[in-house]
C-alpha cells in the first residue's frame, strides 16, 4: 500500500476526534474546540494514547517495523506500552519522534516456547522543541500462536 | 475537573465499564484512526488461517486507549504523569471489558501533590487484559 508521510506527527483537531471516538471517549475536551478554549486551552487536548496514530502518519506501521527488526509479523504480540508525559499535546502542536534505542532480548516464555522481547524508546517534542512525551513501547515474539 | 489530594485517600477505587460486547467495527475503526494495519487486527483469513488464531483480536493499544479514559474521567486531562501497561490476555469480539483504577499512594513532589494509581481492566470471563500503573497531578 502506498504511504507518503507528512513531515512530523501533526496534532489535528478532527484527528483528535476521529481518535477519540475509535476508543469511545465522550470527553468534550476531544471533540470540541469552543469547550476547550472555554476551558482555558490552547484547543482540544489529546487523549494520553494519541500518539499511536504516529502509524497514521509515518512509515511506522506493523508490518515494516516488524519487518526492519526481523520479527515474523504472524507471532508479534504488543506486550507492554509506557507514557512518560511531560507536557499536555494540543490540536495545533506537530510533534517529531526521535527514535532512542532499541533492545532485544531473548527468553524461554512459559506459554509460547523462546520469546524474543523487543523494546524501543521514542521521545517526541513539539514545535517549539519541547520534550512533550517519552515512550516506551515493548513487542514480544513468541514461537508461535500463544493458547490460552 | 481534578481529583483534590485533600478529598482522596489510599485504597479509593474507581471502576468503570470501558465496552460491551467489543465489535469488530470498532476494532477496524480503531485501526484506521491509529493507521495501524497489521492484519491480525482486521483480516480473518490471515489470522486464522496464515497465523493459527481463533480469530482477529482488538490492538493492544485499543484496550490502553478505553482503558485510559477512566484514569482521564477520574483524574482529569492534562494531569497524568506516567501511564504504562503489559497486556496480559488478548481481547477478542464479543468481549465486555471492565477497568478499575485504584489509589496506592498519595506523594508530595516539591509542591505538586501526585497520585499513583494501579489499573486493570478485565473481561467477562474476570481474565486480565490489562495491569499497569498510572501516577496524576492532583489539586491541593
Amino acid at each position: 500500500m502506498a504511504h507518503i508521510n507528512p513531515p512530523g506527527l501533526p496534532v489535528e483537531r478532527g484527528k483528535v476526534h476521529e481518535f477519540a471516538n475509535s476508543i469511545g471517549a465522550e470527553e468534550p475536551l476531544y471533540h470540541d474546540e469552543v469547550a476547550a478554549k472555554a476551558a482555558g486551552l490552547p484547543s482540544v487536548v489529546a487523549p494520553p494514547t494519541y500518539t499511536s496514530t504516529q502509524a497514521f502518519f509515518g512509515e511506522k506501521n506493523a508490518p515494516n517495523m516488524f519487518k526492519e527488526l526481523g520479527l515474523d509479523l504472524r507471532y508479534v504480540l504488543h506486550g507492554g506500552q509506557e507514557f512518560y508525559y511531560e507536557r499536555p499535546i494540543f490540536a495545533g502542536d506537530i510533534l517529531t519522534a526521535e527514535p532512542g534505542e532499541t533492545n532485544i532480548t531473548t527468553k524461554e516464555g512459559k506459554r509460547g516456547g523462546s520469546m524474543k522481547m523487543v523494546d524501543t524508546f521514542t521521545n517526541y517534542k513539539n514545535q517549539d522543541g519541547e520534550l512533550v512525551l517519552r515512550v516506551k513501547n515493548t513487542l514480544l515474539q513468541t514461537a508461535g500462536v500463544v493458547k490460552e | 475537573m481534578a481529583l483534590k489530594a485533600s478529598e482522596v485517600k489510599v485504597g479509593d477505587s474507581y471502576s468503570q465499564r470501558l465496552v460491551e460486547d467489543l465489535k469488530r467495527t470498532q476494532i477496524v475503526q480503531y485501526a484506521g484512526s491509529s493507521g495501524d494495519y497489521n492484519p491480525l487486527h482486521s483480516d480473518e483469513k490471515f489470522t486464522t488461517e496464515v497465523a493459527g488464531y481463533p480469530s482477529i483480536f482488538a490492538h493492544g493499544m485499543l484496550t490502553m486507549g478505553m482503558t485510559g479514559k477512566l484514569l482521564t474521567d477520574v483524574v482529569g486531562d492534562g494531569r497524568l504523569t506516567n501511564y504504562g501497561v503489559r497486556f496480559t490476555n488478548q481481547v477478542w469480539p464479543g468481549d465486555t471489558l471492565d477497568a478499575t483504577a485504584t489509589i496506592v499512594a498519595l506523594r508530595r513532589d516539591g509542591d505538586t501533590h501526585i497520585a499513583d494509581l494501579e489499573v486493570v481492566t478485565t473481561n467477562q470471563d474476570g481474565k486480565v487484559v490489562v495491569s499497569g500503573q498510572a501516577s496524576a497531578k492532583l489539586d491541593p
